[in-house]
């Protein structure tokens, strides 16, 4: 007891002290504000240059970084305690594109539209997409970050033959692995988490399944989705992908394409920044990207993408708006496509040589496509729950536990109940 | 005479005893039952923080003002903007407008110092200050001046859906935002949300929630029989006079020490099928016929989290067994030489019945851990592959948490609550009294 009263003693000394240091060491800014940026991994090491180019350009702002977890599930999940019990400690966040009318809808995060119409930021400039994505409700509730499309990655060194569709991609997959150490014919994301979703929406929806259709009615037990469900079962339970696939999320694709395992991979664009990265990938140079193989009703990637939000707690509310605002304006967006090959989403960056010339996912007009094309997932104030609902029922399914047809009747019958019970 | 001494204040004995432990009692009663009761309390709503209405727990008619005032000011600015585009729309707006001024009139009579209070939001909300306190956000309306907000609202909102019939292209993204913002005015309007034993009802007719029980009963009946067996091997073997025994006992003790968390994450990496060790090795010795299976199967995974929980727990059942051998006497055993038991008879009729209270205690205390595991099957699988690692406390935590139905989410709490308490009752009354007639003889 009396120890660990001297440890608090002691800590609150070290805090006291630190404070002090922080508060004297610039000898100009009695009132510099410091404001907490949350954001999960980042592999790219393109925060640190943002960070540090806003800090110069904002002498009297100082931003912490604080890295949440690369699942954004679980990085969802901290979110919510953080905020459900008010807390101030974040004030600046990436939050995941699906999550906008939920943490509208519970008064997580600051809507943005009297800072907006204060400052006349130029919402046009985005793509509409992006710009909807944020806003739930009649309000705007982010600022648009990065965008995302799932891509399929291939290596040029072994093939330079693009899957255009699901079979192909079976056939070349098998043809062509073993083919300089290539282990795998293709990589996927099937763990049980939300990347399980959008693999599963791509194959859904590029034989012309839906999930719930614009009037938020569940229409996920059709012929079309459980043809593209079947053809997943058989991708993940072919002897051309990982043994392990059902444990396989972003990271452990990224660093299994990286180490040279594979001839073909599912993935976001960021991934073709470190694959060309020569100090942490072995295939530097032999990357290909293209869209993502297309079913009978033509190609469908994932729309993913990150926005950013203020906490509705956060005690520096200007000085997070004055983050974000550069952030998700010209010059914020710009590092984050040099540096980490994030995809804009202001349509202007699109042309700039600069931006184009680095990153050969921007410049790709199979980028652009997937872009325009990108399918976003459900939106409903309970993704969650309907995201759960389908993260078990595929797992079962891939796990071949139970067959399609069964997947989508059990998450026909469960999303209806669930949404029901929203709308009493 | 003498003067009776003035006796001074003074606790008898008794009052003074319980004095020295009321510090305890309310440690106990703030960390223990507060929140159990508060848990409880939270299971009988319909309480989810994603939903505006159900956000709080509601127990009266109520209005949440900084909803209000935040949504009233939108309303307002919205309707300059469909003003500014689509000027046939005047007559409507205007009605709009007398109509919520109305409304605000009224609702600031019904209570003495709600102007002030409404005030007070509003110029927070300006500052872009969260409302946090809750004696300010809401407060108790008459059913009448509700009844007559929502249908006042439910009309203004559907003479703007009119407008929209012959609206001009760039009026009909502030139309679809005017409407949106009227509903979320009304939703200001808080319902009591009480449900009673609801929650309970819906949950334990639902078959994810069995599915997860048993998961649950099966990790703990597995986990913790393996390492009664395992720990009580260590805790012989431990408990023999040898060369580096110091050395042996510090290095059993090493998984315990490492946080759940991180062993867990440990775990990932060795049962990895590409490049785990632990899944190489099980595979090459026909353990499994595959390392993939670890993790990507149902039954893989199960295995996992108990092999994973069996490796760390074990030198904890190890200890308490220990303490327990170290209190038998050596002249027992030197006896039972004499009288020429061999050692496995020394084992049965000496060792086991001197430690079975520790063996109680030991099985008890590591019951009640299984039984609530969360951190290790969170991390280690999240609860899959194809949701069969799913425990109550996981299932519980992902209500809670990732669809913050907080009604749901406590109930399921409160159950797990309940199965502890049951299962420890049990424990005690079947074995407890063996137990503490063990001590009473002695």
């Amino acid at each position: 007891m009396k120890r660990s009263f001297l440890m608090v003693a002691l800590l609150a000394g070290l805090g006291l002290a630190g404070c002090s240091a922080f508060t004297s060491g610039d000898g100009a800014s009695d009132d510099k504000v410091q404001i907490t940026y949350a954001r999960g991994t980042d592999t790219t090491g393109a925060t640190d240059v943002l960070v540090k180019a806003f800090e110069k350009e904002h002498p009297d702002i100082d931003v912490i970084v604080r890295e949440m977890p690369s699942d954004s599930g679980q990085s969802h999940n901290q979110y919510v305690t953080m905020f459900s019990g008010r807390s101030p400690e974040v004030d600046v966040f990436d939050a995941d594109i699906v999550w906008s009318a939920e943490f509208g809808q519970a008064n997580y995060v600051l809507p943005l539209d009297r800072l907006i119409e204060r400052d006349q930021i130029n919402m046009d400039a985005y793509f509409p997409a992006t710009v909807e994505a944020g806003r739930y409700n009649g309000r705007q509730y982010a600022m648009p970050g990065y965008a995302d499309a799932g891509l399929l990655y291939y290596r040029t060194d072994i093939t330079d033959q693009v899957p255009e569709t699901w079979d192909e991609l079976e056939q070349l997959a098998q043809e062509n692995m073993g083919k300089e150490g290539a282990e795998f014919g293709y990589l996927m994301q099937a763990a049980q988490y939300e990347g399980i979703v959008t693999n599963a929406i791509e194959y859904i929806y590029s034989y012309g399944g839906q999930v719930l259709d614009a009037n938020g009615n569940v229409v996920i037990n059709s012929p079309e989705a459980i043809e593209g469900l079947n053809k997943m079962i058989a991708i993940a339970n072919s002897d051309f992908v990982p043994n392990n696939v059902l444990n396989f999320k972003e990271i452990d694709t990224e660093s299994s394409f990286n180490e040279g395992n594979a001839v073909y991979a599912r993935n976001w664009p960021y991934m073709n920044d470190t694959a060309n990265d020569e100090k942490v990938s072995k295939v530097a140079g032999n990357v290909g990207i293209a869209t993502i193989p297309a079913g009978s009703d033509g190609n469908a990637s994932a729309l993913g993408g990150w926005m950013r939000m203020i906490n509705r707690y956060s005690d520096e509310v200007e000085a997070s708006w004055t983050f974000v605002k550069w952030m998700s304006g010209e010059q914020g967006q710009k590092i984050s496509a040099l540096e980490g090959g994030k995809a804009p989403t202001l349509e202007a960056l699109y042309d700039d040589k600069e931006i184009t010339d680095v990153s050969a996912v921007l410049a790709s007009e199979d980028f652009y496509n997937s872009l325009q094309n990108a399918i976003p997932r459900p939106i409903t104030p309970i993704y969650p729950e309907i995201s759960d609902i389908m993260q078990i029922e595929i797992s079962r399914a891939l796990t071949g536990e139970i067959t399609a047809e069964e997947a989508v009747e059990r998450m026909e019958t469960k999303m209806q109940a669930a949404l029901e019970s929203v709308n009493q | 005479m003498k003067q009776p001494k003035k006796r001074r204040f003074q606790l008898n004995e008794r009052q003074l005893g319980y004095a020295m432990v009321a510090p305890s009692i309310i440690l106990i009663a703030v960390i223990i039952i507060w929140p159990i009761l508060l848990s409880a309390w939270n299971s009988l709503f319909d309480y989810r923080l994603n939903d505006p209405s159900k956000a709080e727990r509601i127990t009266s008619l109520s209005i949440n003002l900084e909803t209000y005032a935040d949504n009233r000011y939108l309303v307002y600015d919205t309707m300059e903007d469909v003003r500014d585009t689509m000027p046939g729309a005047a007559n409507t707006l205007n009605n709009v407008t007398s109509a919520l001024d109305e409304q605000h009139e009224t609702l600031l009579k019904t209570d003495e110092g709600l102007a002030d209070r409404y005030e007070e939001v509003n110029t927070m909300l300006e500052n872009y200050q969260p409302v946090n306190d809750d004696d300010l956000r809401l407060t108790d309306i008459p059913e009448a001046w509700a009844d007559g907000f929502t249908a006042t609202l439910d009309e203004q909102t559907a003479a703007v859906q009119a407008l929209r019939e012959d609206a001009p292209e760039g009026a009909v993204q502030s139309l679809t935002d005017l409407e949106s913002q009227l509903s979320n005015t009304k939703n200001a309007v808080l319902e009591p949300n009480f449900v009673g034993v609801q929650n309970y009802t819906d949950y334990l007719a639902n078959g994810r929630t069995w599915t997860a029980m048993l998961n649950t009963l099966l990790f703990t009946v597995v986990t913790v029989g393996v390492e009664l067996a395992v720990g009580m091997l260590v805790a012989l073997l431990i408990n023999r006079v040898f060369i580096g025994r110091g050395l042996v006992r510090a290095a059993v003790l090493v998984p315990w020490a490492i946080p759940t968390a991180v062993a867990a994450m440990m775990w990932t990496f060795l049962f990895d099928g590409q490049s785990g060790i632990m899944a190489y090795y099980m595979a090459q010795l026909g353990i499994i016929d595959d390392p993939g299976v670890l993790l990507s199967t149902g039954a893989g995974g199960m295995f996992s989290v108990m092999f994973a929980d069996i490796w760390k727990t074990t030198p904890y059942m190890a200890l308490l067994l220990l303490a327990g051998l170290q209190t038998i006497p050596r002249s027992m055993y030197e006896a039972a030489a004499v009288d020429g038991a061999n050692k496995f008879q020394q084992f049965f009729s000496i060792t086991l019945p001197m430690i079975r209270s520790a063996i109680l205690v030991a099985v008890l205390f590591r019951a009640l851990d299984a039984f609530r595991v969360f951190d290790l099957i969170y991390v280690l699988t999240g609860g899959g592959p194809a949701n069969s690692t799913e425990s109550i406390s996981v299932y519980a935590y992902k209500l809670l948490f990732e669809q913050q139905n907080f009604g749901a989410g406590s109930a399921l709490s409160v159950i797990v609550f309940l199965s502890v308490a049951l299962l420890s009752t049990i424990f005690i009354k079947l074995i407890g009294s063996d137990l503490f007639s063990g001590r009473l003889k002695q």
